[in-house]
């Protein structure tokens, strides 16, 4: 089936990267937005605008009817949602499935036995992925303290239906528990209607690494190479960049040939990624979980592969398993860095920082790429996430490429709003970030500690 | 920031009053705004407090950047004439001038409507919520045909309120 006009059921810089992708493609684009989107780089660039509903995502952006009226409304053909909001949710694809639109992603049933973090563990196992040592699901602290005695401390307490760090503690012993167990458990329930936790081994100065993969739906996957994401505070990445450049080789294969073999048993279709915890110490890596969407930060193996995994998203979506490119096909080659820009006020922990930007003035020049959806003008509505955009630089290699981004950043002048482009540049220039030392924790407890701008 | 505007605060104020939460603060270079419900104020509707800090006592001059319009026109754009008020869609759905097919529509242009008068039907997929007119006067002009897709906010029908 070919998609001639897509539903864009997102905002921000991802329904600029789709209408791109799907103009460049002779796409048709519907963007559905909230009252407080009504102007933004995305709705300017789409073919039609539909306003859902007010400013609150729950009213708008996260109500499936919503969003599928408005397809069916403007006789789409096809529904892509982007990331965050609706896009892992069953709901969506089920209720596309149902009104005979295309969802462009992985099937309901794969996103609905992902999405289970417990369940995804035994996926995993049985495709025979390295799994840190963890528990089924826990109901009660004593349950909780039992097994945390067995795999040994410190543990990870995670929300079985989880993801982004809510309802996740680290417990070095006992009394951690009992002092954190049940508020996790009641913001699981909060975020995710599932109170449920469960427990993994605690890896120490670990690096987040992910693994970009596309599926055609019938039992053959592919990888576009690999993603460090250690850079992150508070489980939110601000830097990611690939190649993973401190993993050795026979690691990186047998961590990709894993992770294709994992979506290729699951008849994986479309795109995902499946992410892991490195141990630099042992030179081992750990399943954590399969995010069954288009991630934030795909531009950087769309730089390194030269592959545009938006169009990858379409062309699998109408069908034609032909469109995968064969594992030879794809060449990594080259470094790329990703920094991702929002508003908000790292001096003042953090607040976000919405209001109207008076100049937006990207860098530009060869291996630099910013998507966005700001303009000067542009006013940054208060409700939604701070990102605002994002800087991809790609170079020969890391060095080279954290140079471009040190420039790149020096020329990027953004005024009427606070954001946290010099504390990227803080980060770039800093002799662990450059000497590649670094785990998920050291932005956080290391470098923001002793941070201190002139 | 660009100091903020009457109409930054007022349609800051307004999406607050919209929302459901309870408190929101913004705080930037040249303001600081805080806004709450009172729970405490004895008042039975939501009450909201705008409360700017540092206030702007110096004219605001128009921003040196001003965003252009877009252009594509929505639905929810068209201007009501002065003197009439708007019966709005509640949210993205179709229009429907009758509670049923085969039903009378539920008003015709010169009918006199109370507050309480349903004047159309918003479908959202097999849902269906009844509009009502929320003020009351004369029914001018039924601005969306039957079966046609609104978006949020859109104007529906025209009423000179009495």
């Amino acid at each position: 089936m070919t998609i001639r006009k897509v539903l864009i059921a997102n905002r921000g810089e991802i329904a600029v990267r789709i209408i791109r992708a799907a103009h460049d493609l002779g796409i048709e684009t519907v963007l559905v937005a909230s009252e407080a989107d009504a102007d933004s780089g995305a709705t300017r660039m789409a073919d039609k605008v539909v306003v859902l509903g007010p400013a609150p995502s729950k009213a708008s952006y996260l109500v499936p009817e919503l969003i599928v009226h408005a397809a069916l409304s403007t006789s789409c053909d096809a529904v892509h949602p982007g990331y965050g909001f609706l896009s892992e949710r069953a709901i969506l694809p089920e209720l596309c499935d149902k009104h005979g639109l295309r969802f462009i992603g992985p099937k309901a049933t794969t996103i609905q036995s992902l999405g289970n973090k417990v369940a995804a563990r035994k996926i995993a196992k049985a495709s025979a992925v390295p799994l840190v040592k963890g528990t089924s699901n826990i109901t009660d602290k004593e349950k909780a303290k039992r097994e945390a005695e067995t795999i040994g401390y410190p543990v990870l307490m995670k929300a079985a239906s989880g993801g982004g760090g809510r309802g996740m503690f680290v417990a070095s012993d006992e009394k951690d528990i009992d002092a954190q167990f049940e508020s996790a458990s009641k913001e699981a329930e909060e975020a995710f209607g599932d109170g449920n936790l469960y427990l993994e081994q605690y890896i120490e100065n670990a690096r987040h690494v992910e693994v970009q993969i596309a599926g055609d739906g019938k039992g053959r996957a592919v990888h576009f190479g690999d993603r460090d994401c250690s850079v992150q505070r508070r489980y939110q990445k601000m830097i990611e960049e690939g190649p993973c450049s401190i993993m050795s080789d026979t690691s990186r294969e047998s961590m990709r040939s894993a992770a294709v073999k994992l979506m290729a048993d699951l008849n994986y279709s479309n795109l995902g990624t499946v992410e892991f915890v490195y141990d630099p110490k042992r030179d081992e890596f750990f399943f954590i979980e399969v995010n069954t969407r288009i991630q934030v930060e795909h531009p950087v193996s769309e730089q390194v592969s030269g592959v545009d995994l938006i169009k990858l998203q379409f062309a699998l979506a109408e069908g034609n398993p032909n469109v995968l490119p064969a594992q030879n096909q794809i060449v990594i080659k080259g470094h790329a860095i990703e920094c991702r820009i929002n508003a908000e006020d790292p001096e003042n922990n953090f607040f976000p920082s919405p209001g109207r930007i008076a100049n937006w003035s990207p860098p530009q020049g060869s291996g630099i790429r910013v998507d966005s959806h700001c303009f000067s003008g542009y006013q940054v509505p208060p409700f939604y996430d701070s990102m605002i955009g994002k800087l991809i630089i790609t170079a020969p290699d890391r060095n080279a490429a954290i140079a471009r981004a040190i420039a790149a950043l020096e020329n990027f002048s953004i005024e009427g709003i606070k954001t946290n482009l010099n504390l990227l540049l803080d980060v770039l220039r800093d002799q662990c970030f450059r000497d590649n030392r670094f785990s998920t924790k050291w932005l956080e407890n290391d470098f923001l500690n002793s941070h201190v701008r002139d | 920031m660009d100091k903020p505007s009457q109409q930054d605060i007022e349609s800051l104020v307004k999406l607050f009053g919209e929302s459901d939460w309870k408190e929101m603060h913004i705080k930037t270079d040249t303001l600081e705004f805080f806004i709450s419900e009172n729970p405490g104020s004895g008042l039975q509707n939501r009450s909201v407090q705008a409360n700017v800090v540092k206030s702007q006592t110096e004219e605001i001059k128009s921003s040196p950047v001003v965003a252009e319009k877009p252009e594509k026109k929505s639905g929810a754009e068209y201007e009501v004439p002065k003197g009439m008020l708007a019966v709005r869609a509640p949210n993205l759905g179709t229009f429907y001038r009758r509670p049923k097919p085969d039903s009378d529509p539920y008003v015709e242009v010169g009918d006199e409507v109370t507050e309480s008068t349903e004047v159309c039907l918003i479908e959202v997929m097999k849902l269906f919520t009844p509009v009502k007119a929320e003020s009351s006067g004369e029914i001018i002009e039924i601005l969306v045909s039957d079966g046609e897709m609104v978006e949020f906010n859109q104007p529906l029908v025209l009423i000179k309120p009495s």
